[in-house]
């Protein structure tokens, strides 16, 4: 997909992030620029840092160095954050993840109630009313009174995708939303992603999903190591990858 | 000779048995909040804190229940805080409750995923509603089968408030006893009103430990 | 500093009455382990209702029933060995318990791999099983222990000379109620807590050993 010649703005901002544990450099220099409206797919092998990438996004972690900005909002590494803003950064970048992390004493609505009553400051009927509407969207309005462990992990992680949206964030980071399922049930959450994605919410998708990669995505980033090794439109990419590292990691993921 | 002591003793018994339960009441009510707070602190992110609480659990239990209990009645008189009987064994066994229950607590709230306690950190909850709402809840409720079997033994150790001339139990049996010097009839129906409430107790702690296993 | 030393002299009684109760136990709650999974129903019943009596009683009233019930009789019983052997009863039950978790963390494999080896039932049990189950309850063990020591505090109502009992005995000559009480929680904290960091340590080496 082409896009028209007028500046778009920026959703998201990576400017050279170094992060480290101990000696061991996780990300080593990272810059990215993630359009508003725009899909990024991060591909790459295991251990390459994508990971904490998303969660340096959302200020999970923070970086060694470097700048983030979200939606206008920038944190330098170092710098002192306060609570508030910590929260008004994390409240912008809704996040999924792998093992859908649902709060499993809770009722499904709850589990999307609970953060717009706490942070959004909404009351209760609100927030049950918005989470219908958000069950709805996805599929499952008939599990609100279910518990997460009556729902399979599809649905569980559907449920995930709605609860970050409560929050009506400006972005939505995705860590391998369907590595923990099997692939009748990753469908119905790439389904789910999908329909995001043309409602033009923007969108980093940590993903193994080649098909996905390549059909929703607008631009496809491959990490290698802790660094970028290459990024473009995916379709390129997978045609033709400008280093041998893709070539051989495309090859090991096509032929799983 | 042993049915006729026991249905002219079983009254005073009966009583001293209702203030041995109400004591352990007031000792669980007070003491499990309290080793609520220090499971909190002793898992809390400030080190000075973190450590002091655990030095103070550490001591809490390593001095053993009657120690705490003859501190509370006899010694803090003596710098002018007195409790009735009854204050103090329900204090000195709140304290070691507290103690006790902090571990127990603390090793609840540490089964808790961290991959929820992260999930709440990114949709912006504050660690304060973290705690309120999805730790404490999931973290207490994993630990209710251990509290239910230390609610027993401290039950249990209510009997040591005897040595204050607290009237539970304990002290009734042993004053009927010497006073009639049927000890060993009126101390065995002792035993048995005690082992009548702990025994009944420890099944139903095996049957939440058997459901809270089926459940995770 | 006279009260500490006069209350030093009690830790001898203190572990004795520990040691005593608790190597009864330890002995005593083999054969109660074994009758409570036995394979007559009876002796399982019975084995368990023993257990549940000895453990639900506070030991303070089996001190009493054993010093004064037993004792008003046609045989006396020193306060020591009315401890002993209150407390030697009650470790039965709980050895006992300890020896059962023991039990059921050995794998269904090793019964089968030497009965394969064509051993008998009770070679089984004392050649291969029974060690291994010891060997894994060394931790809960240490553990009761400690908790037997504190426990030991106890004896003192009957007139054991053990620590407590000589901080009462200071408490009342000096007329000081409180600082002999703390010193006495002092000794038992500075003996107990080396203890259960020893058990603890054990118990998370042990864990990883039989986890592998
Ligand atoms: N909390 C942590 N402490 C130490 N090392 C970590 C931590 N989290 C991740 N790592 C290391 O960082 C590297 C990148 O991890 P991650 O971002 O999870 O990679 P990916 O998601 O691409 O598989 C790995 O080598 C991993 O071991
Ligand atoms: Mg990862």
């Amino acid at each position: 997909m082409t896009l028209p010649a007028t500046r778009q703005s920026v959703a998201i901002e990576l400017d050279s992030v170094v992060k480290r544990y101990g000696d061991h450099t996780v990300l080593d220099n990272v810059s990215l620029s993630v359009r508003e409206g725009e899909v990024v797919a991060i591909i790459g092998p295991s251990g390459a840092g994508k990971s904490t990438l998303l969660r340096c996004i959302n200020l999970l972690e923070r970086p060694d160095s470097g700048r983030i900005t979200v939606a206008g909002h920038a944190v330098d590494a170092g710098s002192e954050i306060s609570n508030k803003e910590l929260v008004a950064h994390r409240r912008v970048a809704g996040m999924v993840f792998q093992s859908f992390n649902l709060f499993p004493h809770l009722d499904v609505l709850r589990n999307i109630s609970l953060a717009q009553e706490r942070v959004l400051g909404r009351s209760r009927k609100d927030a049950d009313k918005r989470s219908k509407e958000l069950l709805d969207r996805v599929g499952l309005a008939d599990k609100a009174a279910q518990y997460p462990s009556r729902c399979s992990g599809g649905q569980q992680q559907r449920i995930a995708i709605a609860r970050a949206l409560a929050l009506e964030p400006k972005v939505m980071l995705f860590d391998e939303p369907t590595s923990a399922l099997d692939p009748e049930l990753g469908l119905e959450v790439l389904a789910v992603m999908r329909e995001l994605a043309d409602e033009g919410m923007t969108m980093v998708v940590v993903t193994h999903e080649m098909q996905f990669a390549r059909d929703v995505s607008d631009h496809l980033v491959v990490m290698v190591d802790g660094a970028v090794l290459e990024e473009g439109p995916p379709e390129e990419i997978f045609s033709k990858p400008g280093h041998e590292r893709t070539r051989r990691f495309l090859r090991a993921v096509l032929e799983r | 000779m042993s049915l006729s002591d026991w249905a002219e003793n079983y009254p005073a018994l009966l009583s001293g048995l209702w203030v041995s339960i109400r004591v352990t009441a007031l000792a669980l009510g007070i003491g499990m909040p309290l080793g609520l707070l220090l499971a909190l602190s002793a898992n809390s992110p400030k080190k000075v804190l973190r450590y002091v609480t655990i030095g103070v659990v550490e001591i809490g239990r390593g001095t053993p229940a009657l120690v705490v209990l003859q501190i509370v009645y006899f010694g803090l008189p003596t710098v002018d805080v007195t409790f009735s009987s009854f204050f103090s064994a329900a204090i000195a066994l709140a304290l070691t409750t507290a103690a006790y229950t902090s571990e127990i607590l603390r090793g609840g709230l540490q089964a808790v995923p961290s991959g929820e306690v992260e999930a709440a950190s990114a949709l912006g909850m504050v660690n304060r509603d973290t705690l309120r709402f999805i730790v404490i809840p999931q973290g207490v409720r994993v630990a209710i089968p251990p509290l239910m079997g230390f609610a027993v033994l401290i039950f249990q150790a209510s009997s040591l408030a005897y040595t204050i001339a607290l009237p539970e139990l304990m002290s009734q049996a042993y004053s009927t006893g010497s006073s009639t010097f049927r000890y060993m009839s009126i101390l065995g129906l002792a035993g048995l009103m005690y082992a009548a409430i702990t025994i009944p107790a420890s099944w139903l702690t095996g049957r939440a430990e058997r459901r809270m296993a089926r459940h995770l | 500093m006279g009260y500490l030393q006069a209350i030093i002299t009690g830790i001898p009684m203190t572990l004795l009455v520990t040691v005593a109760g608790f190597t009864l136990g330890a002995i005593g709650g083999i054969p109660l382990a074994l009758a409570r999974r036995s394979r007559f129903a009876v002796l399982r019943i019975v084995a368990r209702t023993v257990i549940e009596f000895l453990r639900g009683i506070p030991p303070i009233v089996w001190i009493f029933l054993i010093y004064f019930g037993i004792g008003t009789g046609a045989i006396t019983i020193s306060p020591l060995g009315a401890a002993i052997a209150a407390f030697g009863v009650i470790s039965c039950a709980y050895m006992a318990e300890i020896y059962r978790g023991g039990l059921s963390a050995i794998p269904a494999g090793q019964w089968e791999a030497s009965a394969a080896l064509g051993m008998g039932h009770r070679d089984q049990l004392s050649k291969v099983v029974g060690p291994q189950v010891l060997r894994v309850s060394i931790p809960a063990s240490a553990t009761y222990a400690i908790g037997l020591l504190k426990d030991s505090s106890i004896a003192y109502t009957v007139g054991v000379q053990e620590i407590l009992f000589n901080a009462d005995m200071q408490a009342k000559q000096a007329s000081d109620a409180i600082v002999p009480f703390l010193y006495a929680a002092l000794v038992y904290v500075i003996i107990t807590i080396p203890c259960a960091w020893a058990a603890r340590s054990l118990d998370s080496g042990l864990r990883r050993k039989v986890a592998r």
